[in-house]
């Protein structure tokens, strides 16, 4: 690979996530994993639309969720995501600058959407709706925390990245990770596209 | 091109084994795991039996017996067979498609190390804690802290959530690796059943263990962290789990049988020197199963009263699933029809299989009718069925698969003459065992019962039973000693044992040098080593020059990282246990033990992230030294 | 596989990088679907319940397919494996959500 990554500073192809048989393999194995990803979110899924209704004595969806709360998490997700992209475009275009300054966006505004649902939890708890509460408040937390703890694994992931690409510069080595990073965080952001659908805005519709 | 040298270092003994990227060795590891699992697995099999020997027997108490039967049914599926299927595929399916290695060499690894933590996890509980008592499928509320109040379940719950994430890893594996590392004109069509079958398992193993997973979760989180997704008073459903485990349940069945649908695919070609029959339909009939596999698991549940729409759904797409069987028990049986057949022991398991795993698919056909269902529920027919489905179907296709490939994957041939007595021995022991079984259910015998009231028709065949199981063992154990024995042997296996090998994995020595093939070989058909051969080729044209070829440097890490993942998984599990006032009760309960565990992992993942692999190349000079080519 | 190996050949010629202006377009896109799945539910008491939860899943399928298409890359050649393997992982994902919403309770 070396040999390979010392070429690159010659040629650098539209697709350098893809230009080693090493890119190919972990771009098409990460696209697998989110495959079977979906599995594990269509049963987290299943198992939320099955209990959202149990509610006990706690407080039911509509009581809880606040929309605008929701909205400015999606709107967080929602432009990380538009970073995450401009990132991968910087480097197609192997301009390291720009494609770490989308990189540091995207990890802040991560982190932003973590500490908007930490808020979030921590405010639910207080109304009396804690993970023992009933079927539907299990069920919402592992739902969203699973969500929540992908969102921060990508956060420590993309930081690991913009530490190692700063290091060792973008060669065929380090651009199929931060593009398999890329791919990653899109999907998270999908999932919170049926997250916000499913769990709060039929939540509030009942 | 100027290689920089990168100086890699090589390990030796125990680390060689710790470390190892290599497939081949990988293969082995799983392997001898799996023979290990299999044999703790025989052993809970045969004190089941010894206790229902007799009725009213009393040599084992009902907890035991609890214990026995859960830890016999896990075991068996968990650690025992998907490891052995693992070794085979590890073994030969890059060899299959003439690759140099697998797609991803280092989580090979960590799927292996994975699966060997979270088996041990799991069997550990024998030894403290307290043993899974709530059968392998660990029904709510019977596996609930209420009535499970010990450590048994958790051991469960996150014995197989770590060998489950192993099992995972390795699915991807194979999957990238089929897709992207074929050789030059190894196209998708022409590509070895063995092959297409672990293709098409990976792909099952893929979308069906994240159900698991998730419910592993739920019930890990019932129990420990007082979740209520299956506690009833808080508004859980305890129907829920039973759907999540078979959407995962079922798919696992064809994940078992798929693989052994391709080894006796290739043994029965081989040994009967003709091209597989109906080579298209055989692929066509694997998807096929794959994909119904995901479409019926509600089969399991006809009795929970889900209403007859969905009874009668699941009871037709479970019955369609006899037409793509039917049309592989067709082929096999063309192949055979005026080849010139050799017995060997391999194919003796071969056609021992057709018949039996035939009377396992008749029975599912008969369960798969909702209301007879609703009789044969719960009996030893059920028993007697899926034993027929995994025994007579998958374990008599691994020995098959071992015997035919134990040569490339050692450079021995087995013991020929011993190898076709274990077949007798096993074959017969296995009949004994689960022909009567049928009849024991249609009796009136409940399973997953400790012991029997004397006079109700029940004695004999329990007896009957019995002695087949111990004649099984007996057999398992000739096994060994067969092994044992061709280990002193010699290892002067040629390329091509059996002489009539049609596939890739015959070209190269046997066992293969570590990167496999010296030169890319060039695939110009179906059957591509028996094509050269009928070309009057005595060796596969070479898709490259000879160069030098990089390897991946082995690690440790992936070792380490699973036993993060085994200390995390103790941490959680006695995390609220009294320990009295000691340090090992404050580590426990403050959860230091499991986070330690947890840094352990993330603290390795991150190692990997950072440390660039560069591998080594072994040189042309290097190659051309060793590289014998029959 | 041979169609990932061309694309970087062919790419070679028209070696032109795409601008930003897709990816904003879709960017827009999605908040408009986000903004009209949540108008709908704000208008809840005007709008039938059962028409809203319509509303609201094909929102979120167009949104979905919108981005996936564009940032995820899966319109781009090459796709067609990464394509297959999450059809079928949302198909076994939406089997899963059938059985949470009607085999779990019933009457």
């Amino acid at each position: 690979m070396s040999a390979s990554a010392h070429h690159a500073e010659e040629h650098w192809p539209h697709e350098p996530e893809k230009a080693t048989l090493e890119g190919r393999n972990k771009v098409l194995g990460f696209w697998l994993f989110l495959g079977g990803e979906s599995v594990l979110f269509g049963t987290l899924f299943a198992t939320f639309l099955a209990l959202r209704d149990q509610v006990g004595d706690g407080p039911t969806a509509a009581e809880l969720f606040k929309l605008p709360m929701v909205a400015a998490a999606t709107m967080i997700l929602l432009v990380s995501s538009l970073t995450s992209v401009f990132a991968v475009q910087a480097l197609h275009r192997k301009d390291v600058k720009a494609m770490l300054n989308w990189l540091i966006v995207t990890v802040i505004l991560g982190f932003g959407f973590l500490a908007l649902e930490i808020y979030e939890f921590v405010e639910y708890i207080h109304e009396g709706h804690t993970f023992t509460t009933s079927a539907f408040s299990s069920a919402f937390y592992t739902l969203v925390g699973f969500h929540g703890a992908h969102v921060a694994f990508g956060v420590a992931w993309i930081t690991i990245l913009i530490v190692q690409i700063f290091k060792k510069g973008l060669n065929f080595v380090t651009a199929p990770k931060i593009y398999v990073s890329a791919i990653y965080w899109h999907f998270i952001d999908v999932v919170w596209v049926f997250i916000f659908t499913v769990v709060y805005l039929m939540g509030k519709v009942g | 091109m100027a290689h920089t040298a990168h100086t890699v270092k090589r390990y030796r003994g125990l680390m060689d084994w710790l470390t190892t990227v290599d497939h081949k060795k990988i293969g082995v590891l799983y392997l001898i795991a799996g023979a290990l699992f299999f044999g703790i697995g025989g052993i809970e099999a045969i004190l089941i039996r010894i206790q229902l020997i007799k009725p009213m027997n009393d040599f084992v108490d009902p907890q035991t017996f609890n214990e026995l039967i859960t830890m016999h049914g896990t075991t068996m599926i968990f650690l025992g067979v998907m490891p052995i299927i693992f070794a085979l595929m590890n073994a030969i399916v890059p060899l299959q498609i003439g690759a140099r290695d697998v797609a991803f060499p280092f989580l090979n690894s960590l799927g292996f190390w994975t699966f060997f933590f979270g088996g041990l996890l799991l069997n550990l509980s024998w030894l403290i804690g307290g043993v899974p008592d709530a059968g392998w499928t660990s029904y709510v509320p019977l596996s609930s802290t209420e009535y499970s109040p010990h450590h048994g379940v958790d051991f469960y719950t996150l014995g197989l959530q770590i060998s489950g994430i192993g099992t995972l890893i390795g699915g991807i594996n194979f999957l990238a690796t089929i897709i992207n590392m074929r050789a030059p004109g190894m196209s998708f069509m022409r590509m070895p059943m063995f092959t297409w079958a672990s293709f098409i398992t990976s792909a099952l193993i893929l979308f069906a263990f994240p159900a698991v997973t998730v419910g592993l979760v739920l019930l890990t989180f019932d129990r420990l962290f007082g979740g209520n997704f299956f506690y009833i008073p808080n508004g859980g459903s305890i129907v829920l789990w039973q759907h999540i485990f078979w959407i995962f349940g079922h798919p696992e069945v064809y994940i078992l049988i798929l693989p052994a649908f391709g080894i006796i695919s290739d043994v029965i070609s081989t040994f009967s020197r003709k091209r597989l029959f109906g080579y298209s339909s055989m692929v066509f009939a694997t998807v096929l199963i794959g994909f119904l596999g995901f479409m019926v698991w509600a089969h399991h549940m006809f009795t929970v009263g889900l209403g007859p729409v969905a009874n009668a759904l699941f009871s037709i797409a479970t019955m369609l699933i006899a037409v793509p069987t039917g049309i592989k028990i067709f082929n096999w049986l063309f192949t055979m029809w005026g080849g010139s057949i050799k017995f060997t022991a391999a194919n003796l398991y071969a056609v021992g299989f057709i018949p039996t795993f035939v009377m396992g698919g008749v029975t599912g056909v008969m369960l798969a009718s909702a209301p007879a269902d609703f009789q044969f529920h719960d009996t030893y027919f059920v028993v007697a069925h899926f034993h027929y489905v995994i025994v007579g179907g998958l374990v008599l296709g691994l020995f098959s698969g071992l015997h035919y490939w134990w040569p490339k994957m050692f450079g021995r041939v087995l013991a020929e003459g011993l190898g076709k007595a274990t077949f007798w021995m096993f074959y017969i022991g296995f009949q004994l065992t689960f022909f009567v079984q049928h009849f024991l259910g249609l009796t009136g015998m409940p399973r997953r019962v400790v012991t029997y009231l004397p006079n109700q028709g029940f004695d004999t065949m329990n007896l009957i039973s019995t002695v087949g199981a111990i004649m099984m063992g007996i057999g398992v154990l000739m096994f060994l000693y067969n092994i044992v024995i061709t280990s002193r042997k010699p290892a002067n296996a040629s390329n091509d044992p059996w002489e009539d090998g049609r596939t890739l994995e015959w070209t190269i020595p046997s066992p293969p040098p570590e990167y496999n093939f010296k030169q890319t070989p060039l695939v110009r058909g179906y059957d591509a080593w028996w094509k050269e051969k009928m070309d009057g080729n005595t060796e596969m044209k070479p898709a490259e020059p000879i160069g030098s070829i990089h390897m991946p440097s082995p690690s440790i890490l992936p070792f380490f990282m699973s036993i993060g993942l085994f200390i995390a998984g103790l941490g959680f599990m006695f995390a609220k246990d009294e320990f009295g006032s000691g340090i090992v009760g404050f580590l426990f309960n403050n959860y230091i033990i499991s986070g330690l565990g947890l840094l352990i992992t993330f603290g390795c993942m991150f190692l990997r992230s950072v440390i660039d692999d560069h591998g080594y190349h072994i040189e042309k000079e290097e190659l051309e030294d060793k590289g014998v080519k029959a | 596989m041979a169609t990932q190996q061309l694309t970087s050949d062919d790419t070679k010629r028209r070696h032109k990088h795409e601008g930003p202006q897709k990816h904003i377009i879709a960017f827009i896109f999605s908040i408009v679907l986000t903004l009209i799945a949540f108008a709908t539910v704000g208008a809840a008491g005007e709008v039938n319940p059962t028409f809203t939860i319509i509303i609201l899943l094909v929102m979120a399928v167009l949104q979905v397919i919108v981005q996936m298409g564009y940032w995820m890359h899966m319109k781009d050649k090459g796709h067609m494996l990464p394509i297959v393997f999450m059809i079928i992982g949302a198909f076994i994902a939406f089997t899963c959500i059938v059985m949470g919403i009607y085999w779990v309770w019933w009457p």
